[in-house]
Order: C-alpha cells, then sequence, then structure tokens
C-alpha cells in the first residue's frame, strides 16, 4: 500500500489569498513575454540537411538527371510509392527514366530510395508542404520532382558525411 | 450652444439617447470581453490569440456573431422546448437591465448637468440585487428543460452555488450601505467622494471589497468557482444541449453579469466616477475614471480564470458557508455597532 506523506500546510498557504496574489503575479509577468508559437504559413518550418522531407531527383549541372532508371528504388521502397519506365538513351549511361512517378500520398518520407540509390540520383529536400485538390495531383511525375543540385547541395552533403563512416580510411 | 437648454429637449429624447448609448456600450464591451478573454490568456500562455479577422483579431467578435447567428439550431429531443428557448433570454436580460441604475458620472453639456446613468432611482442596490437574482434562472431552466443529465446537473450547481454566495455578496452590499447610509447607489458615491476616501480604504470596506470580489466571482459563475459549466465533469454544464444564437445569448448574459459586477464594485469600493486627489476633476475625466476603474475588475475576472484551477464542490460550499460568510456576518456587525455608538447624537 502506498501512503502518500502530504505536507502540513502553512497558515499563509491556508489562508489561500496571499498565494493567489502569488499566481496572478506569476500570470501578470508571463503576460509581457513574446510568444513562442509560430505562425505558419508567414512563418515556416524551420529545417536543415538532417531533415527528411519529399524525395526528389537531383538534375546534375549539364542539364540531365542523374537517374539511369536501374530500379533500386523502386524495390527498397516499403510503400510502392515509387513507379519507373526506363528507356534508352544516346548518352554514354544507355539507359535513363521515360517516366519516374512517385505518388506523395503513398510515401512514407522514410528515405529507403536515398540509401538503395547507386547514382546518387535521388534524395530527401526540405520540401515538407504537401496539398492539393485531387488525388492524381499528388501522384508527383518527373518535372515536379526535378531539382538542380545546387537546391538539394546540403543534403547531399551530409549524406556523404554519414556514409564516410563505412569508407575504409586510406 | 447660445439658447440652448437641456429643459427643452424631451425627456424621452434624453431617456433613448441613454439607453442606446450606455446598453450599446455593455454590449460591446460584452463582444470585446469575449475578444479579450481569448487575447489574455493567450498571451499569458505565450501564445498569440486570434489575430486574422481585422487588424490584432478585432473583428473576431462580429466573424463569432455572424457564425453563431447562421448556425443550426438543435433542440434536443424530450426537452421542453418553451422553456428551452426562454432560458437564454432569462439568462441575458436581467445582466443587461442591471447596468441601467450604474452612475457611470455625469455630463455636461453647455453649464448644464445631466446625470449619465438610465435611472437615479433611490432603491438602486435593492434593484441590482432582485434582478440579479433572477439571472439564475437562466441556468437552472436551461439546465432542466434540457432533459440532459449533465445539463441539470450545471444548472443544480449554479442555484447551490447563487444563493451560498449571494449572502455573502449582499452582506459585504450592506457594509457599504451601513458606511454611507443610503441604498441609492448616487449618494454611495457622492459620500465616497466628500469624504475623499473610497471605501475599499476603509478597514471595513477592505475587508468587505475582498469578500465581495470573491462572492461576485461566484455570482458569476467564473472561475476559480464556474461550476455551472465545469467542462470536464459536465461537458458543458447548463448548456451542453445549446447550440447557434441561444449559446451565444448564455455567453452575452454571462459578459453582461461580468461588467455590471465590475461597474459595481468599482461603484461601491472605489468610489465611482470620482478621480482620486481631484474633487473638481471635470466630467470626462469623471467617465474616463470609471472606465478605467472597471476596465480593470474586468481584467480582474480574466486574469483570475487563467491563473487559479477550479475548485472542488465541497471546498466551495465550505468556502462559502464556513468561511466567507461568517466573515461577512462578523464584519457588517462590527461595522453596525461602530456606525450606531459614532453616530449617536444625531
Amino acid at each position: 500500500m502506498v501512503v502518500v506523506q502530504r505536507k502540513e500546510l502553512t497558515l499563509a498557504e491556508r489562508l489561500y489569498l496571499p498565494e493567489v496574489l502569488r499566481g496572478l503575479s506569476l500570470t501578470f509577468r508571463k503576460f509581457f513575454e513574446k510568444p513562442i508559437t509560430r505562425q505558419y504559413p508567414e512563418e515556416p518550418l524551420p529545417t536543415d540537411e538532417v531533415t527528411r522531407g519529399q524525395p526528389r531527383l537531383v538534375v546534375k549541372d549539364d542539364g540531365n538527371i542523374a537517374c539511369v532508371s536501374c530500379g533500386m528504388c523502386e524495390i527498397a521502397c516499403p510503400a510502392y510509392a515509387i513507379t519507373i519506365d526506363g528507356g534508352e538513351t544516346d548518352r554514354t549511361i544507355e539507359r535513363e527514366p521515360k517516366k519516374f512517378e512517385i505518388d506523395m500520398l503513398r510515401c512514407i518520407l522514410c528515405g529507403f530510395c536515398e540509401e538503395a540509390c547507386p547514382k546518387d540520383a535521388i534524395f530527401m529536400s526540405n520540401e515538407l508542404e504537401l496539398a492539393d485538390y485531387t488525388r492524381a495531383g499528388l501522384v508527383y511525375d518527373m518535372e515536379k520532382l526535378k531539382r538542380p543540385k545546387s537546391a538539394l547541395q546540403r543534403r547531399i552533403d551530409y549524406i556523404y558525411k554519414l556514409n564516410n563512416r563505412w569508407r575504409s580510411k586510406p | 450652444m447660445d439658447g440652448f437648454n437641456i429643459k427643452d429637449v424631451p425627456e424621452v429624447v434624453l431617456w433613448i439617447a441613454k439607453i442606446a448609448i450606455i446598453f450599446g456600450g455593455l454590449v460591446g464591451t460584452a463582444a470585446l470581453m469575449s475578444l479579450a478573454e481569448r487575447k489574455v490568456s493567450a498571451w499569458m500562455q505565450y501564445r498569440h490569440g486570434p489575430n486574422r479577422v481585422g487588424p490584432f483579431g478585432l473583428l473576431q467578435p462580429l466573424a463569432d456573431g455572424i457564425k453563431f447567428i447562421f448556425k443550426e439550431e438543435l433542440i434536443p429531443e424530450g426537452a421542453n422546448k418553451f422553456l428551452f428557448r426562454l432560458a437564454p433570454a432569462l439568462a441575458a436580460i436581467p445582466a443587461m437591465m442591471t447596468i441601467a441604475v450604474i452612475p457611470i458620472g455625469t455630463v455636461v453639456i453647455a453649464d448644464q448637468v445631466i446625470p449619465f446613468s438610465i435611472a437615479q432611482i433611490d432603491l438602486g442596490i435593492m434593484y441590482m440585487l432582485a434582478l440579479g437574482g433572477l439571472s439564475v434562472y437562466g441556468a437552472i431552466l436551461g439546465g432542466w428543460a434540457s432533459n440532459s443529465k449533465y445539463s441539470l446537473l450545471g444548472g443544480l450547481r449554479a442555484s447551490a452555488q447563487m444563493i451560498s454566495y449571494e449572502l455573502t455578496l449582499i452582506l459585504s452590499i450592506l457594509v457599504v450601505v451601513a458606511l454611507s447610509g443610503s441604498l441609492d447607489l448616487n449618494t454611495i458615491v457622492d459620500a465616497q467622494r466628500e469624504a475623499g476616501l473610497w471605501n475599499v480604504f476603509t478597514p471595513f470596506g477592505f475587508l468587505a471589497f475582498v469578500l465581495f470580489t470573491i462572492a461576485s466571482f461566484a455570482e458569476t459563475n467564473r472561475h476559480p468557482f464556474d461550476f455551472a459549466e465545469c467542462e470536464p465533469e459536465l461537458v458543458g454544464g447548463f448548456h451542453t444541449e445549446y447550440s447557434a444564437m441561444r449559446f451565444a445569448l448564455f455567453f452575452l448574459g454571462e459578459y453582461c453579469a461580468m461588467t455590471v459586477m465590475a461597474c459595481l464594485n468599482t461603484t461601491l469600493f472605489f468610489g465611482g466616477p470620482s478621480v482620486p486627489f481631484w474633487p473638481e476633476a471635470p466630467w470626462f475625466l469623471g467617465i474616463l475614471a470609471f472606465l478605467v476603474k472597471a476596465g480593470f475588475f474586468l481584467f480582474l475576472f480574466i486574469w483570475v480564470r487563467w491563473t487559479l484551477p477550479r475548485f472542488r464542490f465541497d471546498q466551495l460550499m465550505r468556502l462559502g458557508w464556513k468561511v466567507a460568510l461568517p466573515i461577512a456576518l462578523v464584519n457588517l456587525l462590527v461595522v453596525g455597532a461602530w456606525v450606531a455608538f459614532t453616530t449617536k447624537g444625531s
């Protein structure tokens, strides 16, 4: 059996009014402090390289996307959100995606595609906002997924730093 | 303003003007209080509060009003329809009517003094208490007519609490009546102005002021005594089943009652419209002083609400019957004896 030993209240505490005044002075002091809530649409969420937002495709500096449509991310995806149709290209890599779709309503932002990708072609961006009027509008095609490499550079550097732990020291 | 004489203006015009200003001011204050409640609570909790409708959210009460008017109204099955519809009006109307006797000050137009209150009756305090007692019918009838257990419990609690604290309220008002020797609120204000000493600064007056403030919180069903609407236990108390504008009317009544209580506190203990250390202050400063004092008490209502947790019902009853009432009784007896002995000769 648990016996709670309660402290005997002092006279001032039992009179209640002094404690009321103490409480009032506390709330009055807090009255003048700055609000800590964020006014969301005007003040967006702070993000950094650790933020695992929606996956985006890297567009290299020469204007081509890095993806070679190997299908690794498609297999790694636990939510079956990624659909890739490969095709031939005249570039030396020989293959590139004709269709690359991510169903953002299925995507769970786990980052497995980013881990699976052998060509540094897909990375988790810091974009978190997801809203549309139709379900079809939230199935993002290649044009919607493309981001220049510079926009994703912080995340790419971060992933390299993480992966360096597993590389053998020279 | 040459040749203007206030006697030339028909009395009816003066009445209508006064009623329009004072009643409009009361309802406007009640609407602003619904905004102030949310704003102050937000600032005390590091939040912003409503700030989307108009500058600083000032138009929020208007938006709320429009929303309430256009919402669907539900009347529960098995409810007594007549009483169910009557109750919100009974909650709101007495609270609004009591403002009529509060002396807000005087208006001077072309050297002619017009008392700025709707009615100057010599039984002002009796009138206020009688109508204030009526306002509990709104809660009881609303709770009973809803045919819901939570509403009924809320209504019962409201009535028990009102009866318990009305005694303390009246006894502490009687202290002021004994000190001023009148039931007329104008005379009470004048007595304080002439003595240059507000009732709150006299020893008996201060005790009565503390008791009156506590009882006024209970009378208006405000925290920490809001047992009639006690959300965690009773869902919403007596207004659980109400929706749309009838629900809003209960709140209008509550805020009007708070405003009147704040005005009454100002009148009884803080000299009403008298300006401190300046008995000959111009009339508009008097009205300003009244508004500032009443505004402070309105702020106090909100301030206490967002500071103190709710009592338990037995604690409420113990505080009312075993603490507040005996102190108020003894205080009144001592004041009575003191007044009787000091005014023996006259």
